[in-house]
């Protein structure tokens, strides 16, 4: 854990260097058009923001994305794959938490029978027989289940290393921490390797299937830090929609079929089935 | 965090070959009943079009220009470009809408012709079809060698009786919403002048040639 204890230091270092960097000048309320923009971008530690950004553009430019080359040239997409699984299945515990946290039982079940299943089956999560199943991943985390209970999202906040976040999704970094297997594990020097090392792995895998899209935004954007702002507050908003959309009440099996399938199509019909 | 950035960006794996096809749309809905298996049917013939001219011989130009021309007859490019403009077309003076329109189908070009090889070995499936809020929703998955298949819907609206592509959605994100934040962007960062982005604009063209 001292790996992910000094990353956790490094960002409160960077917190406070934000802090004193200072937040963007608002324009004057007379300027309506203009007021209106900065109140929309809700991005008022853009200065911090835009640094972090450089940092990481560095940082990957000559570390990651070679890492991440090499990686891919000796890798296969099937081999990339299982290591997405792998990494996933090791995220379900904490998904279970806060899916149960949030009042979503179905996809609470649904997280439960994948972590069980990919486990057992799946051989330690680096096979997804559970999505065969029928019991496909859906992604949550702390940031969405406060979103659920109506906390707003809050200023844009882009960090050192971990990316796009805001002020309520954040609280997931140190939440992540806890909220998994490796957390439960009584300390030892195997289990830092296994966490260093997967960490690790995760991050290049990720970075790996990334190669062409990330340089492709970076290539066509006008501005890739808003561009980027906007796609992580879409994909925000579409993950909450996912949660609520796959969290299907389950119709009883004990009640009468007549009453079952009037139950059903009232379901069906609230949550669109197949879309 | 990183794994939920991993689900974030890895939705974006389809971004740039449909970068291309997409970027904004029109803010008022006019969808004159475009009927579902008739917009589906319009996006499986579209795609195998794309395929075919990326797959088939000829010189990158000619395929180039094959594909300009595929993207005119299927994308509402016009409308697309109001939209991306946005509120901006309020104080942008008649002669900067052209200029930026003009802009806009350039670097829409551009963005295809460099894409040629990402398109190449693509194929795709399509799932089917729903009302949405602005036209309907084409489903569709898009596999490429070497890559995890992207869900990937295409918003297909009836202008002018013909059915056009208005929006691409990968993963919950509109591609013409992204891009009116790129441009918008732009324009704030440069205290509202819509000259700051036709600079921005002519200087991206100019990257793309030389590149």
């Amino acid at each position: 854990m001292g790996f992910r204890g000094s990353v956790l230091a490094m960002m409160a270092g960077l917190g406070m260097a934000g802090v004193l960097a200072g937040c963007a000048t608002p324009p004057p309320r007379s300027n309506v058009a203009a007021y209106r923009a900065y109140q929309q971008q809700n991005d008022p530690l853009k200065p911090f923001n835009k640094a972090s950004y450089r940092f990481n553009n560095a940082l990957d430019a000559y570390a990651l994305k070679p890492v991440a080359q090499g990686y891919q040239a000796v890798t296969t997409v099937g081999m990339r794959e299982h290591v997405t699984d792998f990494m996933r299945n090791l995220n379900e515990p904490g998904e279970l938490v806060n899916f149960m946290a949030a009042g979503k039982p179905r996809d609470a079940g649904t997280a439960l029978m994948r972590f069980v299943l990919n486990s057992t089956v799946g051989i330690g999560g680096i096979f997804d027989p559970a999505g065969s199943l029928g019991y496909h991943h859906v992604h949550t985390d702390l940031g969405l289940t406060l979103a659920g209970y109506g906390v707003p999202p809050g200023p844009y906040l882009y960090l050192p290393l971990f990316g796009p976040s805001g002020v309520r999704d954040a609280t997931q970094i140190p939440a992540d921490f806890v909220l998994t297997p490796a957390a439960a594990a009584p300390p030892s020097t195997g289990l830092s390797v296994f966490n260093y090392s997967s960490d690790a792995l995760n991050v290049v895998n990720e970075r790996a299937g990334l190669l062409g899209t990330l340089s492709n935004i970076k290539a066509t954007a006008l501005d890739p830090y808003a561009t980027f702002r906007s796609l992580y507050r879409q994909h925000r908003a579409a993950e909450l929609k996912s949660i609520h959309r796959h969290d299907v009440p389950t119709v009883p099996a004990w009640y009468p079929p007549a009453q079952r399938a009037a139950m059903q199509r009232a379901v069906d019909q609230k949550y669109q089935k197949g879309s | 965090m990183m794994r939920s950035r991993r689900v974030l960006l890895g939705g974006f794996a389809v971004m740039p070959m449909l970068g291309a096809l997409s970027a904004g749309l029109p803010g008022v809905a006019q969808a004159a009943g475009a009927s579902g298996p008739a917009a589906a049917a319009f996006i499986k013939n579209s795609g195998e079009a794309l395929v075919a001219i990326v797959n088939g011989p000829g010189s990158k130009a000619e395929k180039a220009e094959k594909l300009r021309t595929l993207v005119n007859q299927i994308v509402a490019v016009g409308k697309i470009g109001r939209f991306v403009l946005g509120r901006f077309v309020r104080v942008a003076t008649p002669a900067q809408v052209t200029e930026y329109q003009k802009l806009f189908h350039e670097l829409l070009s551009y963005n295809i012709t460099t894409q040629i090889r990402a398109y190449q070995g693509l194929t795709f499936n399509v799932l089917g079809s729903s009302a949405g809020p602005e036209g309907e929703m084409v489903s569709t998955v898009i596999s490429r060698p070497g890559q995890a298949p992207a869900h990937v819907q295409w918003v297909v609206q009836t202008i002018g009786g013909q059915l056009k592509i208005i929006d691409v959605v990968v993963e919950g994100t509109s591609l013409r919403v992204t891009e009116r934040s790129d441009y918008a962007s732009v324009i704030d960062d440069h205290g509202g002048q819509v000259s700051a982005l036709l600079t921005a604009m002519h200087q991206q063209l100019a990257r793309m040639r030389a590149g």
